[in-house]
């Protein structure tokens, strides 16, 4: 009997994926789950700094008012402001398993649109995110003004990394999903991309609700 | 491959070993070493080491014995030899699992215990020193306000001065990058850290000067950042002190 | 589909780059070696490139000996001693015992599963590269002299932070120069490779194995090989957040480790030991796993206790998460947690010792012979014994409160870094040899190789326990006469030569076996694994015809059967097949086209990082973008390239 050729990251042969592996899960679908595990750590080391390091800054700016030497300083967060750009990236999750649902229908445009969607609610989730950096930055927050700016700027701008890279991964499925006529063949590799970037939201989710709403 | 010389070899190499380490208990002298202690707190973490030593050395000579026997009667003599397969044995593995545990029971509580006891706060009647490390030196400050006149503490570098028989309290403070506090003959070590403050205690139960050195690695100088205990009578302590105020 | 995007290139490129592929797929050439994505050659790679590091962490360690032989020496200053060290540490443990490893993981799980190749053939070309630059990115800081003055004006540029590098000695107010700038890139860019290896491995144990191979018929090595790369998966994110956060404060003025702006320096040390104790398991599992293959040959009997030795690896990779602190005991993190850090410490010698106890068990009642292969596996537990059981003094926290960064803990690095890892990779170098170069290496040669070796490693380190109990710190420069440690000195000084001389001998040894004209045969040994049922050096597509496993050790039951007994008798017609095709195609069977992506997408990294390290020098800056664009460049042309042609 004869095996497969071995699957390759982006190239397993999409037309019998999952067929004849020990588990029957794809190759790829679990290199993307052990992806995902790995990244946990990472961010969970992050999200740890930040949060061993909450309040124990000794200089102004902080995230909510505080009080220096008797001088009080307006926090920065801007609660409502983020939870609006937190709902446009929740909404990107949506429209991304609207992009899979279409190219499992074999809805080639379909699928275009969403992918597309998704990439410009990144992108104004990004937009967002510039503003809010630029807007701290004004208010005196910079890498090295104190332990918050660091391990926020470091913990949320890795985080916008990701989005990023998201983005760039969606605009080229996009193009090469067009040029070269996808089908529902090749639904797993937006399944895979589907995984990264849900992924990358639910950190966000993560991030959003230790970093800005609770508060010690 | 001659069997005897397998056995000849590692048995010689495993001999030479524990002559040698049996030899390093003590008997070379050396101003740091850790098996001839000057104080209470380094007695005890010997005894420990000892207390865990011995059995360790019984684990050992038992694991290279079985290896060394196995070897020998089990060597294959003919080439188309062929063993019964046996593939485990479960009262063994459970045999093997339980007693480490055991053993490790009987290692533990000591330990425990000892953690505790040398991790207790100095007593109040002990001679407090604060220790001051810097790239690449000390500073001992005494505390204790019936050593201080208008002018503060007594203050020396590298010479850390102690009364016999006393608790020494000691509290750590680094200037710049982490050290650390040692003195083999009195006490292991304890790391001095910026930002932070760690408190240890110790005692010298014999008059004497007992070399100390820094055992974090701190830069270039690490390897010179050395000081001295000096472990004087009580009254000459006292009278040390009084001179120290007296010349600014 | 995908040919289409090719073709759209401008022909004068395409047709160059068929043309090299046609190149790189006749298995000879360099271009073949630069785009294989064969992970039998990406395994001899590994290891070719990991050995001449081990010569290089060599070298320096046997400088760093030469200093200490006698007291008050000034062979080299306390400077360059510094650099010398951190470098041995940091070269022989991630340049040399893990990518050792991962050659074999390379050379072997394949083959052991019954697969054609690893999952994704590709990434792991693209882990190889990614080592090799990350590697060769930080040997380059001996050249940069820093600060002031190059190495040819006997400047070293080295990191000097020690292998641990703690902060805030690392940070740029201590350590100014870029050593550690080139240190912190090298770690990061040396851990995305070995994530990439861990999760390429993890997906070709479970997805990859030939029919009938469940997971408990899986050789030892290979289950070693899954429970370590799970341990990379997951220890490596930790470093890799410590640093960047270390960058941060030495590139762009962070405060993650500054005390002034209220952090602590504590954070490193813990971040680092999470990482480190999980990678001190990363650096022996896979050493157990030689072993557990060796011993079963060479005793003829199969492995006692399977599962339990499977088990206990498992439990040790879960408690390898539970100890960190003990590397912290005397940073004054508290008596509870001393207490709570010091038990889960001692509990790692359960499972260890059943591994011990079933190894053990493996060799009693069976027909040994001592061939090197074997004496390095006798070698490694005995000497591992010796490694653990000072682990276990160690982890008594009053006492080390003595033993804490003196010789003792160099000593016991030793002990089980080279008694046991380096020890079971020999071992493994000396069984697996002959079938990937289809000669075995000489038995005399080996025997010298093992006892000088071994021999030579009781006399350098042995001492070093009795340094360490006499009170020897570690990673000082020089020490002064009348502290009793002359004589261990020297004696261990004279202990690191012999273990020089011996690997020289290795390395004639490699020489004269590659140039006799005898041939090793499919199975030399009498193996029990399916590597040896194919021809010695295996052709590219490995199993003519994928094996349908039926047991644990399949390939010895298609040469034995066990009699009522359980005696095994040999069958007739069993054994290796050792027909020969030069190329799959006549077989119909289809390997991955090499490609040349892999390595240059693993160059971006390398340029990028030595971009930032410059990035105050507008000349050097560019590099950052020319790194993106190339890294870009690679994982395009990879995501859009045909995996088979
Ligand atoms: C391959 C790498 C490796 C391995 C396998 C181990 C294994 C162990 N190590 Fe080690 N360790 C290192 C590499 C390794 N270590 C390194 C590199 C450092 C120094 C880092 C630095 O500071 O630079 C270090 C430092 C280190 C320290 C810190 C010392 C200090 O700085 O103060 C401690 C403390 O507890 C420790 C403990 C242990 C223990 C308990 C084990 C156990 O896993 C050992 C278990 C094995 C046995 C016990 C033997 C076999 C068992 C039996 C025969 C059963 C019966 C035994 C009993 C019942 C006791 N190690
Ligand atoms: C797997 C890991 C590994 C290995 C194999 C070794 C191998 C050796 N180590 Fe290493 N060592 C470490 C890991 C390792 N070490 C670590 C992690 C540290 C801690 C670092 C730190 O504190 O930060 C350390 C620290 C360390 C120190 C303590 C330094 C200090 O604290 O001041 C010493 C001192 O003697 C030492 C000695 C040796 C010796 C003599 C060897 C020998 O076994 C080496 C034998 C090999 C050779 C000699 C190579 C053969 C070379 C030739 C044959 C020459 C031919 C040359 C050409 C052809 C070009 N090591
Ligand atoms: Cu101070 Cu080492
Ligand atoms: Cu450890």
């Amino acid at each position: 009997m004869q095996h497969a050729p071995t699957a390759d990251v982006q190239h397993a042969p999409t037309i019998d994926a999952g067929h004849e592996t020990s588990t029957g899960i794809d190759n790829r679908k679990l290199l993307m789950w052990l992806f995902l595990a790995s990244e946990c750590l990472f961010f969970g080391g992050l999200i740890g700094t930040y949060l061993l390091y909450r309040n124990s800054g000794v200089a102004p700016p902080c995230p909510q008012d505080c009080v220096f030497d008797g001088v009080m300083y307006q926090g920065l967060f801007d609660i409502p402001f983020t939870s609006i750009s937190t709902f446009v990236l929740l909404m990107s999750s949506v429209s991304m398993v609207l992009a899979l649902a279409a190219i499992q229908r074999n809805d080639r445009r379909g699928l275009g649109i969403w992918l597309l969607a998704t990439a410009l609610l990144g992108v104004t989730f990004l937009a967002g995110q510039a503003f809010e950096f630029t807007a701290f930055y004004n208010e005196g927050l910079t890498l090295n003004a104190n332990l918050f700016g660091t391990t926020f700027f470091v913990l949320t701008g890795f985080h916008g990394a990701h989005v990023s890279v998201g983005v760039l991964m969606l605009v080229s499925m996009y193009i090469v999903s067009q040029r070269n006529g996808w089908t529902k063949e090749h639904s797993l590799n937006v399944e895979l991309l589907g995984l990264y970037w849900h992924f990358v939201d639910i950190v966000w989710i993560v991030i959003f609700t230790l970093v800005y709403l609770i508060q010690t | 491959m001659n069997v005897r010389r397998v056995r000849q070899l590692a048995g010689v190499a495993i001999a030479v070993a524990f002559a040698a380490l049996l030899a390093g208990c003590g008997a070379f002298g050396g101003d740091q070493n850790t098996f001839n202690p000057g104080g209470d707190v380094a007695e005890r973490q010997r005894d420990l080491f000892i207390l865990v030593l011995i059995p360790a050395t019984v684990i050992l000579i038992l694991v290279s014995a079985a290896i060394l026997y196995i070897v020998v009667r089990f060597r294959r003599r003919s080439d188309d030899e062929m063993p019964v397969q046996v593939h485990g044995n479960m009262r063994l593995e459970i045999a093997w699992t339980i007693a480490p545990l055991i053993l490790l029971a009987f290692i533990a509580v000591p330990t425990v215990d000892g953690i505790f006891d040398l991790g207790r706060d100095a007593r109040d009647d002990a001679l407090h020193v604060r220790v001051v490390a810097f790239q690449w030196d000390w500073r001992f400050e005494y505390l204790d306000p019936e050593y201080a006149d208008a002018d503060g503490n007594p203050m020396t570098a590298e010479e850390l001065f102690i009364p016999v028989d006393r608790e020494v309290g000691i509290e750590l403070s680094s200037l710049d990058v982490i050290h650390s506090f040692w003195v083999p003959k009195l006490a292991g070590k304890l790391d001095v850290i910026p930002g932070r403050t760690n408190r240890m205690w110790f005692n010298a139960t014999e008059a004497g000067v007992y070399p100390g050195q820094c055992a974090e690695f701190c830069g270039i100088g690490h390897a010179g950042m050395k000081f001295d205990v000096i472990a004087v009578e009580p009254a000459e302590f006292d009278a040390w002190a009084l001179e120290q105020l007296a010349s600014p | 589909m995908t040919g289409a995007v090719i073709e759209q290139r401008t022909p004068t490129i395409g047709e160059a780059l068929r043309r090299i592929r046609q190149e790189a797929a006749t298995y000879n050439g360099v271009w073949s070696w630069l785009a294989t994505v064969d992970h039998k050659r990406i395994g001899l790679m590994y290891g070719a490139t990991a050995f001449v590091f081990f010569l290089i962490g060599g070298v320096e360690a046997l400088i760093i000996r030469l200093q200490l032989a006698r007291p008050e020496s000034s062979f080299v200053d306390a400077d360059a001693y510094n650099r010398l060290f951190t470098m041995h540490g940091t070269t022989m443990i991630f340049l040399v015992i893990m990518p050792l490893a991962v050659a074999f993981f390379n050379l072997l799980v394949p083959l052991m599963i019954g697969a054609r190749d690893v999952a994704f053939p590709r990434l792991n070309a693209f882990s190889y590269w990614l080592f090799l630059s990350g590697g060769l990115l930080m040997t380059a800081s001996f050249f940069t002299g820093n600060p002031g003055g190059s190495i040819f004006d006997g400047k070293l540029g080295a990191p000097d932070g020690g292998w641990f590098g703690y902060a805030p000695l690392t940070l740029n107010q201590f350590s100014a120069g870029t050593g550690i700038d080139y240190w912190a890139f090298g770690l990061l860019i040396l851990g995305i490779a070995s994530m990439a290896g861990g999760f390429n491995f993890v997906v070709t144990i479970i997805n990859m194995r030939a029919p009938g191979m469940t997971m408990f018929k899986m050789p030892l090595f290979v289950w070693m090989t899954l429970v370590t790369s799970f341990l990379i998966i997951f220890a490596m994110p930790v470093i890799t957040v410590a640093l960047f956060q270390l960058l941060f404060d030495r590139l762009f003025g962070g405060v993650f480790f500054s005390v002034a702006a209220g952090g602590t320096p504590l954070l490193w040390q813990h971040m680092f030991w999470l990482f480190g104790h999980p990678e001190v398991y990363i650096l022996i599992l896979p050493a157990m796993g030689i072993v557990s293959e060796i011993l079963p040959t060479f005793s003829r009997k199969p492995l006692f206790g399977y599962p339990f030795i499977v088990f206990s690896g498992i439990a040790i990779a879960f408690m390898s998460w539970g100890v960190w602190a003990h590397h912290m005991y005397t940073t004054g993190l508290g008596t509870t947690a001393n207490a709570a850090f010091g038990i889960s410490t001692i509990l790692i010698a359960v499972p260890t010792g059943i591994k011990i106890f079933n190894w053990l068990g493996t060799m009693w009642g069976g027909s040994i012979r001592i061939n090197t292969p074997m004496l390095f596996a006798l070698g490694f537990i005995a000497m591992f014994t010796i490694g653990g059981l000072t682990g276990m003094l160690h982890s008594m926290v009053p006492s080390d409160f003595q033993q804490q960064d003196t010789y003792f803990v160099v000593a016991h690095l030793h002990q089980v870094l080279i008694g046991g890892a380096l020890f079971g990779l020999f071992g493994g170098i000396y069984y697996w040899f002959p079938k990937f170069s289809g000669k075995l290496l000489n038995e005399k040669w080996g025997q010298l190789h093992f006892w000088t070796m071994f021999i030579g490693f009781n006399v350098t380190f042995q001492p070093m326990m009795i340094l360490g109990l006499l009170g020897m710190p570690r990673r000082i420069s020089s020490y002064s006469d009348g502290m009793g440690w002359g004589l261990w000195n020297m004696m261990a000084t004279a202990g690191a030569f012999l273990i020089a001389f011996s690997i020289v001998v290795f390395m004639v040894n490699v020489v004269i076996s590659l140039r006799s004209k005898e041939k090793a045969g499919a199975d030399p040994w009498d193996g029990r694994t399916l590597e040896w049922a194919i021809p010695s050096p295996p052709p590219a597509y490995n199993f003519a015809e994928i094996p349908q496993v039926k047991a644990l050790d399949d390939f010895w039951h298609t040469k034995y059967v066990e009699s009522e007994t359980g005696v095994p008798v040999p069958v007739v017609a069993g054994g290796a097949y050792g027909d020969d095709h030069d190329s799959g195609e006549g077989l119909g069977i289809h390997l991955p086209s090499p490609s040349i992506l892999p390595l240059i997408a693993a160059l971006g990294p390398a340029i990028m990082a030595a971009g930032f390290i410059y990035y105050d020098n507008p000349w050097l800056l560019p590099l950052i973008p020319v790194g993106v664009v190339i890294t870009l460049v690679g994982v395009f042309g990879w995501a859009l390239e045909p995996a088979t042609e």
